[in-house]
């Protein structure tokens, strides 16, 4: 595959996991990771002051279907939905079939109810993306989220 | 309690005639009332959780917090000795520490460059004595009077409490019974894992409310009754100081006592959802760690500060009203200085349950805000707190019950001086 075709592929499976999302199907995230994959939130503030916690830390694909689940079975919260702002996507380091990448990301979220729009979440997003025969997964995906405020609830994976 | 009848400069409000088992919606929105809290309650006879030892583990550290409204500094001083004092310049009111943690050797203001030791007594006034002959302090002027506002300050099992009030007890009878839930979980040096901060857009007092919630802890998080982490058929208690402002309760996991009640109850409630199995349970895999059995624990100081222990996830979170209509909700998870890696990673999985993106307790910030949306301009209505009788004794241990909400707003309102009207 030549660079520019791998990096249009990279490109088009972080917009795949973002308008995956944003349509509502959540579900469908976890079909871009690998099983042993993880998916991480945290806050800057947090990372730069080496401290581990992240408020969402999946160590599997398994426990981010279980959050998923959970969000649509068990957990109450007003209805909204997101939409992300996906920019800068840039590769910086490749070795073999894997590829480390960064890129922007921007979420505002609109409440259903009364239609009250805001910036929800903004940050960067470092991910760890391995080619194998069906093409490309995500290998770990941590956000790093800006402020170090949580608007109410994080219930939607971002 | 009889009624309470509260006068303000232009409008008299009325508390209803039941007194604490009831709640006029008004006191979530007023502005009034809110203002009148910061002086009673936050710069009140109360102690309020600033940080953890922790956080400032050497000389020279420094933490920026807030007591209410109010942002106040946490130090350690060269001795070792902590200190809390208002993050406010004593000459022209500008806020010193602009970071949320940092190391100094002084306190220092950016504007006129006023500085203070790390006790916040003054050290220097730039251009004290003027230049040339001309300009500078009057020669009354004394260093000695110019000091940052300090507060007093004590520490127990790792915590540190600040007061404005020098009425205030000390933090020990303060907490009284209470203070054995503190000890329980607090054993040894601990470790900062991080924050999670959550911007809730509802009263603090709709917040304060919710983990002195007994009643809808099992009910409203589907996730806690599924999993058997806690359950209403477990051993469980609740403790209240004799003050009734600080209350813990805790449950044993592992301990079901078959019930009739508890059965019928039960497949009537949204949380009871025997469809959901986790594909992964290790996030609730936990290990009983103080060896009593208590797989939760959850303990509130009046008005602003809880302890954590869900499992093995220990935290605290502190309470800062933002207004009437909003405040912040900061949680600092941690584990102890001692822990190896894999306890260290179980702590991390278990931090998936609890905080701004919990599995279990996103519920509660969702809830104070659709309080508040329905408490609307506050001017009708009030709620009913009976669960477990009318009385601040009524409801004796049992979770099934809002004993713990009625002592708070008994105290509420011995606070802001409604009783005695």
């Amino acid at each position: 595959m030549s660079p520019e075709l791998q990096h249009r592929a990279i490109e088009n499976l972080i917009f795949e996991w973002a308008r995956a999302i944003d349509e509502d199907r959540v579900e469908d995230i976890v079909d871009l990771m690998l099983d042993t994959g993880t998916y991480k939130v945290q806050s800057r503030f947090n990372h730069d002051r080496q401290l581990p916690m992240a408020i969402i830390d999946c160590q599997s694909a398994a426990q981010l279907r279980d959050r998923i689940r959970s969000m649509r079975i068990a957990n109450v919260y007003e209805p909204h939905h997101y939409r992300h702002m996906v920019s800068g996507v840039q590769v910086i380091a490749s070795e073999d079939q894997t590829h480390q990448v960064r890129s922007n990301y921007l979420i505002i979220r609109t409440m259903d109810l009364d239609g009250d729009m805001k910036i929800f979440s903004t940050g960067q997003c470092r991910d760890e993306i391995i080619f194998t025969d069906n093409g490309p997964s995500f290998k770990s995906r941590h956000f790093l989220y800006d402020s170090r405020f949580i608007e109410t609830l994080l219930v939607i994976p971002i | 309690m009889s009624e309470s009848v509260v006068s303000f400069h232009s409008k008299k409000r009325v508390w209803p005639s039941e007194g604490f088992t009831r709640t006029p919606y008004w006191v979530y929105t007023d502005a009034d009332v809110y203002a009148q809290e910061q002086t009673q309650i936050f710069r009140g006879d109360n102690w309020h959780y600033v940080g953890l030892e922790a956080e400032v583990p050497a000389a020279g550290n420094y933490k920026t917090t807030s007591i209410g409204e109010q942002s106040v500094i946490l130090t350690r001083d060269e001795d070792g000795s902590l200190h809390v004092i208002v993050n406010r310049c004593a000459h022209r009111g500008n806020m010193i520490c602009r970071d949320a943690f940092g190391t100094v050797k002084k306190l220092y203001c950016v504007y006129h460059a006023w500085s203070y030791n790390l006790q916040g007594d003054l050290a220097h006034a730039a251009f004290s004595k003027g230049l040339r002959g001309e300009g500078g302090l009057p020669g009354d002027f004394d260093l000695k009077n110019h000091g940052l506002q300090k507060l007093r300050v004590a520490k127990f099992c790792g915590l540190v409490f600040a007061t404005f009030s020098n009425t205030t007890p000390p933090l020990l009878d303060w907490l009284g019974d209470v203070a054995q839930g503190i000890q329980r979980v607090l054993k040894k040096p601990l470790r900062v894992l991080g924050y999670d901060t959550q911007k809730i857009h509802a009263n603090w007092k709709a917040y304060h409310e919710n983990p002195r919630d007994s009643y809808h802890a099992n009910i409203l998080h589907t996730f806690y009754g599924t999993f058997g982490l806690s359950r209403q058929s477990q051993e469980s208690s609740m403790v209240l100081d004799k003050t009734g402002k600080h209350v813990y309760f805790y449950t044993k996991s592992g301990t079901e006592k078959p019930s009739a009640d508890f059965d019928k109850t039960t497949t009537d409630l949204r949380s009871h959802n025997d469809n959901m199995k986790l594909e992964d349970p290790s996030i609730l895999k936990w290990r009983d760690e103080f060896g009593d059995g208590v797989s939760v624990q959850i303990l509130t100081t009046y008005p602003s500060f809880v302890l954590h222990q869900i499992a093995n996830s220990l935290a605290t979170r502190q309470l800062i009203p933002r207004g009437p209509h909003a405040c912040d909700l900061v949680w600092t998870y941690f584990g102890f200085a001692d822990d190896d890696a894999e306890t260290t990673r179980m702590r991390l999985t278990q931090a998936n349950l609890a905080g701004s993106a919990g599995m279990i307790s996103v519920e509660d910030a969702a809830v104070c805000e659709m309080m508040q949306k329905a408490a609307a301009d506050g001017q009708t209505g009030q709620s009913f707190i009976e669960m477990g009788g009318k009385t601040l004794e009524s409801g004796g241990t049992s979770k099934l019950s809002e004993r713990a909400i009625r002592n708070f707003w008994y105290n509420y309102q011995r606070d802001m001086n409604w009783d005695a009207t």
